[in-house]
């Protein structure tokens, strides 16, 4: 059609934007091997890469929204990581094999004879599962409700604005959409030296579907995930060993008293724990498995014989399949998905929420974050109180944060106030025979304003949700503690404890 | 009740209705750190992607096209469509997404036989 007739040293156009080109380079090659035919599929209005907490939640919530809306989801069930082999399932084993372990251990004080008690470990399994396949099948039920299309498969980006899907039963299709939501989740992270196969050598997800409870078990971490594992298997009959690089359990984050007192109770009911300590190297070659480990300054070495070893050393970043090199999305040294304050990647109609980005790997985090991405789509305005998060170990007792603890307000020189109750002065804990922990309140020494609030003790996990609330309110200790508690309740130890920050507890 | 009046004059709740919750009128859209970013900064990738995108919408809140409302800046501010004087537009020159696809083999099968080799 136009023919250079002037010199090619001749400016190619006139027109101020040449150079400029709305996507990559690659993209177009892409693009130009692609061909639109009349049949394609329509254009969604968000399609989601993920079906786990972070991509369920913001499906339906876009459904709700009234937005065409497709999920797309590998597994084969909805619920990602969470729901299938992570919080729910540990839960339900936790709950289990507490029980057990109670009734074991923990009812003639109570007045309660019982017979023999045998574990049946296939049945146990089997109510973890039933729990586990009702909580998938009832999303599968709201993505209808909500009509989101459901694609089984495994999504891969083909350009900007292009899914390739590799479907579950065979096939492929691609869907389009006016905006991505990446939301692939985490993964274990592996440790050097030793091969995962979910029999010998283990992960979370391992830990919770294995057919004989072994004799002995090493748990490489003592976060989180490492320490509900370690407890569930201890109760069943497990001899169990944590190794822990830092010098407290819980993780950073959990503040150091109650990571002591955590400790302390864990050690009561049987577990062993190995503190700044390191693992050397791992050998599965023979029949169990060897863990060799000095201390993290440099000592002498020891080996750790054990059936099997759990490594819970942490989780990173899933993107593993998903094409970014295809669009040029760029990730951090630890492989997360550099996004904005509104969640959108470089490309800004790609966003990405959950594991795969910044901030804790906690299932709830995400859920907050699948309905402030939705809003943003939206309305252009969401709301994540990242300083709000609470974290919750559910061991017995149970352990819940929120806030900052007493170490970073110490780092950051912050003046403070402290208030503690211990449950053992709390009426509803004394007749519950489990008294054991307390809560403990930190406030600004001028301000009196909640900083951080931190609790060991039973229930922990759904206390914390008012501390939650007082910090997303911005409430002060003399808040809390002038607000009624109903009486007897494990929240008057709430309660006494914002007394005990801003004046004196009464009960104690 | 003396006393309790006494209190309350004396201590002012932190925890206040503050109202119905509404979006503020004005949201700051430009990409900033997300706040629980470690790094905190946002890599160059950012701002050149939109410097780049410009041309195509109001992503570049800064740039002088989106300042205000689509179509508040006339088409013409963004310089002559038409080639200056002694040059020419040449359609390889053209940036890729404009110029023609080569047919496949396979493409020319299925228009020569009306689609039926998509089916055999």
């Amino acid at each position: 059609m136009f023919r250079a007739v002037a010199s090619r040293a001749v400016p190619r156009a006139a027109r101020p934007v040449t150079q400029s080109t709305f996507c990559a380079p690659s993209i177009y090659f892409q693009g130009r091997l692609r061909r639109g035919y009349a049949s394609e599929a329509e254009e969604k209005d968000l399609v989601i890469i993920g079906g786990g907490v972070a991509g369920y939640v913001a499906a339906i919530k876009a459904g709700q929204s009234g937005l065409k809306v497709a999920c797309i989801e590998k597994r084969g069930a909805l619920g990602g990581t969470c729901l299938n082999v992570g919080c729910i399932p540990s839960k339900s084993l936790l709950n289990n094999s507490h029980l057990y372990h109670q009734i074991l251990h923990d009812t003639k004080n109570r007045g309660i004879e019982v017979g023999d008690v045998k574990l049946n470990l296939g049945a146990m399994m089997k109510a973890k599962e039933t729990s586990v396949s009702g909580l998938t099948k009832g999303i599968e039920f709201l993505f209808k409700k909500n009509n989101v299309e459901y694609i089984k498969g495994a999504g891969a980006f083909q350009d900007e604005h292009t899914v390739a899907v590799n479907l579950v039963e065979g096939g492929e299709t691609t869907v389009r959409g006016k905006n991505i939501l990446i939301a692939t989740g985490s993964e274990a992270t592996p440790f050097p030296g030793l091969t995962i196969d979910e029999k010998k050598v283990i992960t979370s997800t391992g830990a919770i579907a294995l057919e004989e409870v072994p004799k002995k078990l090493t748990v490489i971490g003592g976060g989180i995930i490492g320490l509900e594992m370690a407890s569930v298997w201890s109760r069943l009959g497990s001899e169990v060993t944590v190794v822990e690089y830092l010098g407290q359990i819980g993780g950073p984050g959990m503040d150091k008293d109650v990571a002591k007192q955590a400790q302390k109770l864990l050690q009561k009911q049987g577990l062993k724990f190995k503190l700044n300590t390191k693992v050397v190297s791992g050998d599965a070659d023979g029949e169990g498995v060897k863990v060799t480990v000095e201390a993290a300054k440099g000592g002498k070495e020891e080996t750790l014989d054990a059936d099997v070893c759990l490594v819970a050393i942490g989780r990173r970043p899933y993107t593993n399949g998903l094409g970014l090199e295809n669009i040029g999305l760029e990730v951090d040294e630890r492989g997360r998905l550099i996004i904005d304050q509104e969640y959108r990647t470089k490309i800004p109609h790609i966003r990405a929420i959950g594991d795969v980005t910044f901030g804790p790997m906690l299932a709830h985090k995400a859920e907050e974050e699948s309905v402030a991405v939705v809003e943003y789509i939206t309305k252009g305005y969401g709301h994540v109180n990242y300083g709000a998060i609470p974290s919750v170990m559910y061991t017995h007792p149970e352990v819940a944060w929120v806030g900052q603890n007493e170490q970073e307000l110490a780092a950051a020189n912050v003046k403070y106030n402290v208030g503690q109750f211990p449950f053992s002065a709390n009426s509803r804990a004394k007749t519950n025979l489990d008294t054991e922990g307390f809560v403990k309140m930190l406030s600004d020494a001028e301000t009196d304003r909640i900083l951080g609030i931190h609790i060991i003790g039973p229930n922990a996990g759904e206390m914390i949700a008012e501390g939650v609330l007082a910090l997303e309110y911005g409430a002060s200790s003399e808040d809390v503690a002038r607000t009624s508690h109903a009486h007897p309740t494990l929240s008057e130890a709430f309660k006494e404890a914002a007394m005990a920050t801003y004046d004196k507890a009464v009960h104690y | 009740m003396n006393a309790t009046k006494i209190l309350q004059q004396g201590r002012q709740p932190m925890i206040r209705f503050l109202g119905k919750r509404t979006t503020p009128s004005k949201v700051d859209h430009t990409p900033h750190v997300h706040p629980a970013s470690p790094s905190q900064s946002l890599p160059e990738s950012f701002a050149s992607y939109r410097q780049k995108a410009q041309q195509h919408g109001p992503l570049n809140q800064n740039s002088k096209f989106s300042t205000s409302h689509i179509g508040a800046s006339p088409g013409s501010s963004l310089g002559p469509v038409e080639a200056g004087k002694g040059t020419f537009f040449d359609r390889s020159e053209l940036p890729q997404r404009f110029q023609r696809m080569a047919w496949t083999e396979a493409e020319i099968e299925a228009i020569e036989s009306g689609g039926a080799s998509l089916h055999a």
